[in-house]
């Protein structure tokens, strides 16, 4: 029942994760992810390390479903709706499925984990610079509308 | 802002299926019940009857005790073996465990239809090595186990 108790503990952290990345995979990938976490737990030396090694596995694995689940999305953002648009807070989702899965994995890990560009890069395994980059572009239309 | 962005539910199947394959010595799969999940999980809460059913290595459960949704069951192998179960039974969810085994069910509503899961397993040390070993003859007794139960419960709702 241990096992149960943790599971119940770390979904909707996972799910959290997950969603804002794989969108429509994030079921998938929520399940992939937790599949990981309770499988190699013994790996896991330092307890108090629990929420940013479940951070880690969600984040990787949000990205991977999506990549593998996605359509081709652009790059930019062309039809952002601009800051103070009423329909914005509606269109989250619209928002996000216009940005690719590793755009979408930047935001969360700085927006809602709070993640500096540094430790955002060595999660994503991908070069600072990179993660600079990205997160200006996808935050670049709608900033105020996500820091309010 | 943070209520408006997506999030992703694991459903009870699904759920099972982590427990499954985080688990050394368990195994899950699911079936479509073309049944409302309502009548479905009737069919499966009711322990006592349909447990038996579902393991081959129950003769007969008993619940013997109940504190809201946690309960305690006695099961009997055809051999006579008696076994104690702590069960947690929630609605479209339920987790059975004692000493040396393991089962769990679940639902979830899909339109009319109902997917129901099962998992089964072993509580030993080198049940992953058995899995491995045994793991073509318990895929096809567990699909098994699925395919009777997905007919039990659409013959059953057919008579009604």
């Amino acid at each position: 029942m241990a096992m149960q108790a943790l599971l119940t503990e770390l979904t909707p952290y996972v799910g959290r994760l997950c969603g804002p990345i794989a969108l429509d995979e994030g079921p998938d990938a929520a399940q992939n992810a937790l599949i990981i976490v309770l499988r190699d737990l013994r790996q896991l030396r330092e307890p108090a390390a629990l929420r940013g090694w479940v951070r880690t596995i969600a984040v990787r694995e949000a990205v991977r479903v999506a990549r593998r689940g996605r359509r081709d999305v652009p790059a930019e953002l062309p039809d952002v709706p601009a800051p103070g648009d009423p329909q914005l807070a509606a269109d989250v989702r619209a928002v996000l499925d216009r940005l690719s899965p590793a755009h979408r994995a930047v935001l969360v890990l700085r927006d809602l984990e709070g993640l500096d560009e540094a430790a955002a890069a060595e999660l994503l395994a991908i070069p600072a610079g990179t993660v600079k980059s990205r997160l200006h572009r996808a935050r670049r239309s709608f900033r105020q509308e996500w820091e309010r | 802002m943070s209520a408006a962005w997506p999030t992703a539910d694991l459903d009870p199947v699904r759920r099972l299926h982590v427990m499954a394959a985080a688990i050394p010595g368990a195994m899950s799969g699911e079936v479509v019940v073309r049944r409302p999940i309502a009548q479905v999980w009737a069919r499966a809460g009711d322990l006592e009857t349909e447990l038996p059913l579902l393991v081959h290595d129950f003769r007969e459960v008993r619940v013997r005790d109940r504190d809201g949704e946690r309960l305690v069951a006695d099961a009997r192998s055809p051999l006579g073996l008696r076994a104690r179960f702590d069960v947690v039974l929630r609605p479209n969810w339920c987790w059975c465990e004692s000493r040396f085994l393991l089962c769990g069910m679940a639902a979830v509503e899909q339109g009319d239809d109902t997917l129901f899961g099962f998992l089964g397993g072993v509580r030993v040390p080198g049940a992953g090595r058995l899995e491995s070993i045994a793991s073509r003859p318990a895929t096809a007794l567990l699909r098994g186990t699925l395919d009777r139960f997905a007919a039990r419960a659409e013959a059953e709702s057919a008579q009604d």
